[in-house]
């Protein structure tokens, strides 16, 4: 998965095959400029007449003629257009451009003017001109995206009239900002998998074990000379074997509470996009499973870089894996929830249903990790005055979030707090310097 | 999902194009021809009756038209639902500004100020050219464009500023004789050129459009 690069311009698209252009009928119309001459011209010549000063006639002269001469102009009546953004795809933030190119135009000049669509922001000035032209823009908040609308305005040659078209743009998805995440949670008892991560099985894999007597069969490469010549008979390295696991991260969308932009919803799909990123680096088999009021989406463990986006695309949209409905993952095939998976939760544990079913999970096996995202407390009443009863409701609640997590402590599911600031790996450290072990 | 960085030219490299003019010099260009032509119609002062009046509304419909300009680039949100009071009064009063004709009001107000004095036909002349100048102005600072697309006007904006001195010369023929009949047959003769000039007008902008 490429990084988002937030604060670099794309380039621009080299030269391949056209894309089909939108035929847009014009909507052609007197420009003020040309109202203004009309006023100018009529108002002299009525002043003309009315006070027989002919001096007044000249004056009307310069706008009747710049007027006369526009009608003479050809207007065109329609435009093709090709818009074509630099990406369907693109992170929160990230600069994207808009190219757009105009045939058809004959001679009139072209203004372009982009009306952003929702959580789309323009950056630099919205309005281009002439018959080639990029406009930026950054995508604030994942989705998918509408870009919004484009409007073309043709100028003809005098100024006089204005013709006017809209296009639609296409929708863009765009994805949540991965959060850092460098470290992993290894479980301590792995399936019989080629991997990256080094078990205590002798195997053959890069890192040592130790060493052991020379047995007929064994590699004479494997030899450890110096031992052999200590112990008096023939000594080989052993290895750890390296194995992969599965891992299944578990995005709670029911509550999106916070500020836009740090919400529980934005941290959760941020750090499972980080944690997706970071497993599928070490060769692991990354599934997600997105619950929401109802039931789940899922998508099953896979490896490679495309898991990535897909993994985000199922967050994103239903389109993509399956749906199991109902607030129990009993009924989730084997294929989205692997026996012996690591599953990693990111959730603001506010959903009593929800944490029900982690405890489920916990009680059939699975090794669990709650990361806790939320940062939010319940809002103060309107003007800040805060009533002794709304202390001890806050109170109340708070006990209540603690009561959560403790109980889920007590399963053995460690619960770490994420703020969304700072780096995944942080609230990770205590679990990720040795296996976790996955009590029954 | 990006793309390389673009490239850049070096400094040696990058192409010399001619400095644009500032878009903000255009406004004040326009603003001051504006006041130009509402001091040129308004002296001498005259502010009995309703002068004092057409002189309000040219000074009002200028400035107007002066902070409209001033205030083209200010953005406006698309939903206004959770602003607070002020500020969407604030952007009512902006969209009005925008909406109005304001200048062709200046232009109403500024005529209005010229005919209330005697005939001054050369005076009259100098103030079309103004008005002429501070439309093309105005149309240039909303647009932001840049002064040569009125390119194509050149001959026709000359082909008018001989029917304008053509028609203040007309203005100071001596009548032919005293009573309507003469006055109107000046005005003929202007109207005259103006229509004779609308004939030739086809094959000027023929010649600036193969040019």
């Amino acid at each position: 998965m490429s990084s988002p690069a937030p604060n670099e311009p794309p380039a621009r698209p080299g030269p391949g095959p056209a894309a089909p252009g939108t035929v847009l009928e014009l909507r052609w119309r007197s420009s003020r400029h040309a109202r203004r001459l009309l006023t100018l011209g009529l108002a002299g010549l009525f002043i003309a007449t009315l006070a027989r000063r002919p001096e007044f006639a000249g004056l009307a002269a310069p706008a009747l003629l710049l007027l006369a001469a526009g009608r003479i102009q050809r207007r065109p009546p329609r435009l093709v257009v090709r818009a074509r953004p630099s990406s369907r795809r693109g992170f929160e933030d990230e600069v994207m451009a808009l190219d757009v190119t105009a045939e058809g135009q004959d001679g009139c000049d072209i203004r372009w003017t982009l009306h952003p669509g929702r959580e789309i922001a323009p950056v630099g000035p919205p309005v281009a001109d002439g018959p080639a032209a990029r406009l930026t823009f950054t995508p604030e908040r994942w989705g998918r995206r509408d870009l919004g609308t484009l409007d073309v305005t043709l100028r003809d040659r005098w100024r006089l009239s204005e013709g006017h078209a809209s296009l639609s743009l296409p929708r863009i998805d765009c994805y949540p900002a991965p959060a850092s995440q460098q470290t992993r949670v290894v479980l301590r008892r792995l399936p019989n998998r080629l991997g990256e991560h080094p078990v205590r099985v002798p195997g053959e894999g890069l890192e040592f074990s130790g060493v052991r007597d020379y047995v007929p069969g064994d590699r004479q490469r494997s030899i450890n000379w110096p031992a052999s010549t200590r112990r008096g008979r023939l000594q080989v390295n052993t290895f750890a074997a390296e194995r992969s696991q599965d891992v299944v991260l578990l995005a709670d969308a029911t509550s999106d509470v916070g500020e836009p932009g740090r919400s529980a919803l934005d941290l959760a799909l941020r750090g499972t996009g980080a944690a997706a990123r970071a497993y599928l680096d070490a060769r692991d088999r990354v599934g997600v499973i997105t619950y929401q009021w109802g039931g789940a989406t899922w998508l099953a463990p896979g490896l490679g870089r495309r898991q990535v986006y897909r993994i985000i695309d199922s967050m994103l949209s239903a389109d993509t894996g399956g749906w199991t409905s109902g607030a129990s993952f009993r009924r989730l095939p084997r294929a989205a929830l692997p026996p012996g998976a690591l599953v990693v939760v990111f959730s603001p544990l506010l959903d009593r249903r929800f944490v029900e079913t982690l405890r489920d999970m916990r009680e059939r096996g699975f090794a669990m990790l709650v990361v806790d995202v939320l940062n939010a407390e319940p809002p103060a009443r309107p003007g800040g005055l805060m009533r002794s009863t709304d202390r001890a409701a806050r109170r109340i609640w708070r006990m209540e979030q603690e009561a959560i997590r403790f109980s889920l402590r007590e399963l053995g599911i460690p619960v770490v707090h994420w703020d969304g600031a700072e780096s995944l790996d942080l609230p990770l450290a205590a679990h990720t310097r040795r296996p976790m072990a996955a009590r029954r | 999902m990006n793309g390389p960085a673009m490239r850049q030219l070096p400094a040696s490299r990058v192409p010399v194009s001619r400095v644009p003019v500032q878009a903000g010099a255009i406004t004040i260009a326009a603003v001051l021809l504006g006041a130009g032509c509402v001091v040129w119609a308004a002296v001498p002062l005259a502010v009995k009756g309703w002068g004092g009046f057409a002189l309000f509304l040219a000074i009002f419909t200028v400035t107007a038209g002066a902070l409209r300009l001033a205030l083209i680039a200010v953005p406006v949100p698309e939903d206004s639902f959770l602003l607070s009071g002020p500020v969407r009064a604030g952007l009512r009063a902006l969209e009005l500004l925008r909406q109005a004709p304001w200048e062709e009001g200046a232009v109403l107000a500024v005529l209005w100020l010229e005919v209330r004095h005697p005939s001054r036909p050369w005076h009259t002349a100098v103030l079309g050219a103004a008005l002429i100048a501070y439309l093309l102005a105005t149309h240039l600072a909303e647009s932001g464009a840049q002064p040569p697309v009125l390119r194509p006007h050149t001959r026709v904006l000359a082909a008018g500023a001989v029917l304008l001195a053509l028609g203040a010369g007309a203005g100071m023929l001596p009548a032919a004789a005293p009573g309507a009949g003469s006055a109107l047959l000046r005005l003929v003769a202007a109207g005259a050129l103006i229509a004779a000039g609308a004939l030739v007008l086809p094959y000027v902008v023929r010649g600036e459009n193969q040019g």
